[in-house]
């Protein structure tokens, strides 16, 4: 293959990967309610973008969930991850089948079976469905990761601390949690984007009394392309190329 | 960051991460019960209006919205405690969800701009006594056309649709009661039909449509409409209307062989969560100038009759919008038809939309 | 001291799992024996006509539909990702870093962001056509939106990076000494490429087929916003079984057959290649 049609290829993917979103945003600055065609350039959607406190509320609401759905996953996936690599215990096997279960289960068969279990419970679809729907999704990703970088870790290290008279809690909060910490870091950043993307099963677990940012992305969308949606749309990619940028500043350092 | 986690400050550090994440898990804003949960119909309830309700009484309205009267009754079925303060079903929803002890009595007393209404419209039929509902929307289902693509065309009946000239080119609305009312009506059928073989056979007409059916989409029809992503097909008058004010190519007509006139009404289910916020938001839109600011924005007419007096003259003269008695005359309003009919429909339904 | 850590750390995991994913699993395989009624979620009165419903000639057709349309997008995930990957993997380093970041950006975004962005690409009035119109490559505008084409592409649009990722990964461990012996065989590019290159990657490419295929049939949104309104993906039907006709049951009937089809997919490629661990690290 020569050179040029590599770059050629390369190119291609990378517009049709961009296009999209190059359009929404160039037509987010477009001066008509509806239509796709140009009339004109105006920050005027911005404008009611960035009043509309329903919608960040909404934003608010995905972020506090992302948030808390993240440290809870985090914590209870990397004691399990922990336990996995350092213990041999009775159901070890069993364990590890229901988290292969997790994983492959559908996104919408999850959905629908937590939304039937809560609608069973009596539980009321809101902020605390849609909590225990995201830290269940979550924990696997976050034993995934985070077992796979203990594997490294040497076991001696473990007799070395216990024959120093360190404790259990200690080693884990001295030795363990460092070294694991660029796996504990990379396992938060895709719950956060897991929980902050979700969507099919957020859809069917949510209720009127906690909107996230997802659902209320679909809704708008399925009135038909608007420019107001081209607004929040764009200002959320921003939001996301800062965060990738500050992400990959931070591993970099972390590397150095 | 490093320096926390690495040597002896490690463990506090984290305690001390572990209890501010706590403490703000739990103080955040979960407490916010000043909030009315409304859900409706997307676009019938205009933006503008929320907003205001929200500066003038300072209630946060959790606004959200459905697509059809199913999604609707399925929500509200789906948990045993009642999510909603306001919910918007139309007419013969309101029948079922009365009988199924869904929805509350209003209390009258508690809406002081009730007298705003026209009398005509609270005590419909599907709700005799005007115990549960308020009717917010009215609307006309008839048919679009868009004369750039079909300018000589003569299309004045549902029937004219079955043309082959318009293969996979029709918008038809995703609600399963509209498009049965097309295939009865242009049997000859009233469109609040009960007899299940009228219904088959409606439901066989409507199959001999389908090759010139494109999609089904209730929810996005002013934009498509603008956009010429669709030329031809069925929509509400208002829907109609408001695109034909940025698309002037657009005309809605009303078809010859009759048509359908809805009413969709708020009404409270039982035990909502926010009972009181219930009744000031429905007292607070039933005011005239919120009831004429919702038709201003939406296009959709009102039964609030005192609102009509702040209409702008073009939109209170719309034939479009408010149509003349002799047009009006063709309509029927729809209401409740029996379960067996309504799941015979939902049945067909499936069917149409698999094909 | 370390039981207690070992019992609350892996009884938490276990009790965590057990009630929100086995128990809601197990209570929707229940639910999907269970009798429909219009009043109530379901009647506790066991029932197998929720799977003879399924067999339905009709509902066979959505299958049929649904897997038409899932392998379409799987193959031309495939047909656009692998070359992709491979040209990427044989960048020096940090241009493959920086090619991969280029790839994922997008992705960062919310996945119906992206498909509403497809959506007022491929309108009538939309860049695409109006492109091609100006071009003078086309008289009349496409009508692509709302057709199983618009819905392919959305989901082609979402799932490539599923696709890229395994086989990159696969490929960049590869040993290029291979390569340098085959040629010093005297082998054809084209035969090192068909008899080397291809067969060593295919646990990446069973891997990406895997992340693609199985999403593609269940993505609902995605179809809800281009395909307009009609069932075509399993996702769908499960979704209006659910929201529009209020049949828990069958719903519930559905999804199990789903999982099952799922499960028998990945026991398959399971079986092919045993690291599955890989490809979710590639994913991140």
């Amino acid at each position: 293959m020569k050179q040029s049609f590599r770059f050629f290829y390369i190119a291609l993917i990378y517009l049709f990967l961009y296009i999209p979103i190059g359009t929404l945003i160039i037509y987010s600055f477009n001066n008509a309610i509806f239509s796709m065609l140009w009339h004109g350039f105006t920050l005027n959607w911005y404008n009611e973008v960035l009043h509309d406190s329903n919608l960040w509320i909404a934003v608010w609401h995905s972020l506090y969930l992302a948030i808390a759905a993240t440290a809870s996953a985090l914590f209870i996936g990397t004691l399990a991850a922990i336990s996995l690599y350092r213990y041999h215990f009775r159901g070890k096997n069993m364990l590890e089948g229901l988290l292969f279960v997790v994983i492959i289960t559908p996104d919408i068969v999850m959905g629908i079976a937590l939304l039937i279990l809560f609608s069973l419970s009596g539980l009321a679809l809101g902020f605390w469905s849609l909590y225990i729907a995201h830290v269940t999704f979550c924990i696997p990703f976050v034993v995934v990761i985070v077992y796979s970088r203990a594997k490294s870790i040497d076991p001696n290290i473990f007799a070395a601390a216990s024959d120093l008279g360190a404790s259990e809690l200690q080693t884990f909060w001295h030795i363990i949690v460092p070294i694991l910490l660029p796996a504990l870091i990379s396992g938060a950043l895709l719950c956060f984007a897991l929980s902050f993307d979700d969507i099919v099963i957020s859809y069917f677990v949510s209720g009127p009394g906690f909107e996230i940012l997802p659902i209320k992305i679909f809704s708008l969308a399925r009135l038909g392309v608007n420019v107001e949606l081209n607004a929040l749309c764009s200002l959320l990619f921003a939001m996301t190329l800062v965060l990738v940028c500050v992400s990959q500043w931070v591993t970099r350092q972390k590397r150095i | 960051m490093k320096r926390f986690f690495c040597r002896g400050g490690s463990r506090a550090a984290l305690k001390k991460w572990a209890w501010v994440a706590l403490s703000l898990f739990c103080t955040v804003a979960m407490a916010d019960d000043n909030v009315v949960n409304v859900f409706a119909w997307s676009q019938e309830v205009s933006p503008k209006v929320i907003r205001q309700f929200q500066k003038d009484t300072g209630i946060r309205v959790n606004f959200s919205t459905f697509d059809s009267n199913e999604v609707l009754y399925a929500k509200m079925k789906a948990s045993k405690q009642a999510q909603y303060d306001v919910v918007e079903p139309s007419s013969y929803y309101i029948t079922r969800m009365a009988r199924e002890n869904m929805i509350e009595k209003l209390d009258l007393s508690k809406l002081s701009n009730y007298k705003n209404l026209n009398p005509a419209f609270t005590h419909p039929d599907y709700d005799p006594k005007g115990e549960y509902s308020i009717p917010w929307v009215l609307g006309l289902t008839g048919i679009f056309v868009n004369r750039k693509y079909y300018p000589d065309d003569k299309i004045e009946k549902w029937t004219d649709l079955w043309s082959p000239k318009y293969r996979d080119s029709l918008l038809l609305l995703d609600d399963p009661r509209e498009v049965f009312n097309v295939g009865l009506l242009t049997l000859g059928y009233s469109p609040n039909e009960n007899n299940l073989q009228h219904l088959q056979k409606a439901y066989q007409n409507l199959v001999a449509l389908l090759p010139n059916v494109r999609l089904y989409n209730s929810s996005s029809v002013p934009s498509m409409l603008i956009d010429e992503d669709v030329t031809i097909g069925m929509a509400w008058n208002a829907d109609a209307y408001k695109a034909s004010l940025q698309n002037p190519d657009i005309e809605f007509i009303y078809p010859k062989d009759k048509f359908v006139i809805w009413v969709d009404s708020f009404v409270i289910p039982r035990n909502a969560p926010h009972r009181d916020n219930a009744y000031k938001f429905l007292n607070y839109v039933l005011q005239a100038k919120i009831a004429a600011l919702q038709v201003t924005e939406t296009f959709y007419p009102t039964a609030n009759q005192a609102a009509l007096a702040y209409l702008p003259a073009k939109l209170a003269n719309s034939p479009v919008i408010f149509p003349s008695d002799a047009v009006l005359k063709q309509g029927y309003f729809q209401t409740d038809i029996d379960d067996n009919a309504l799941d015979a429909i939902s049945r067909y339904w499936d069917l149409l939309k698999l094909q | 001291m370390k039981h207690k850590f070992q019992y609350f750390s892996v009884g938490l995991i276990a009790g965590w799992l057990c009630v929100f994913g086995l128990l809601s699993f197990l209570v929707m395989v229940v639910m999907s024996f269970l009798q429909h009624d219009p009043d109530h979620i379901a009647l506790w009165h066991f029932t197998l006509q929720n799977y003879v419903d399924l067999f339905n000639p009709i509902f066979f057709t959505i299958f049929l539909k649904s897997f038409y349309i899932a392998f379409m997008v799987t193959a031309a995930c495939l047909l656009l990702g692998y070359p992709f990957a491979y040209i990427v993997s044989r960048f020096p380093e940090r241009l493959q870093n920086m090619a991969l970041l280029l790839l994922l950006l997008p992705f960062w975004t919310s996945s119906v962001v992206r498909a509403y962005a497809m959506m007022s690409l491929l309108k009538t009035k939309g860049l695409l056509n109006t492109a091609l119109l100006s071009m003078g490559l086309i008289h009349e505008p496409l009508q692509i939106l709302f057709t199983n084409t618009a819905v392919t592409i959305g989901l082609i649009y979402n799932l490539l990076p599923f696709m890229i990722l395994p086989i990159y990964v696969n490929l960049e461990r590869f040993d290029v000494s291979l390569i340098e012996a085959a040629k010093d065989l005297g082998a054809k590019y084209t035969t090192i490429f068909r008899k080397v290159i291809i067969p060593l990657s295919i646990p990446g490419i069973l891997g990406g087929c895997a992340l693609v295929f199985l999403p593609a049939m269940t993505l609902f949104f995605i179809s809800d916003l281009l395909g307009g309104a009609k069932a075509l993906l399993l996702g769908n039907l499960i979704e209006s079984q659910f929201l529009m006709a209020n049949n828990w049951p069958r719903g519930a009937a559905t999804s199990v057959l789903l999982t099952a089809i799922m499960a028998i997919g990945l026991l398959v490629y399971k079986f092919k290649s045993s690291n599955k661990g890989i490809h979710y690290e590639a994913v991140i």
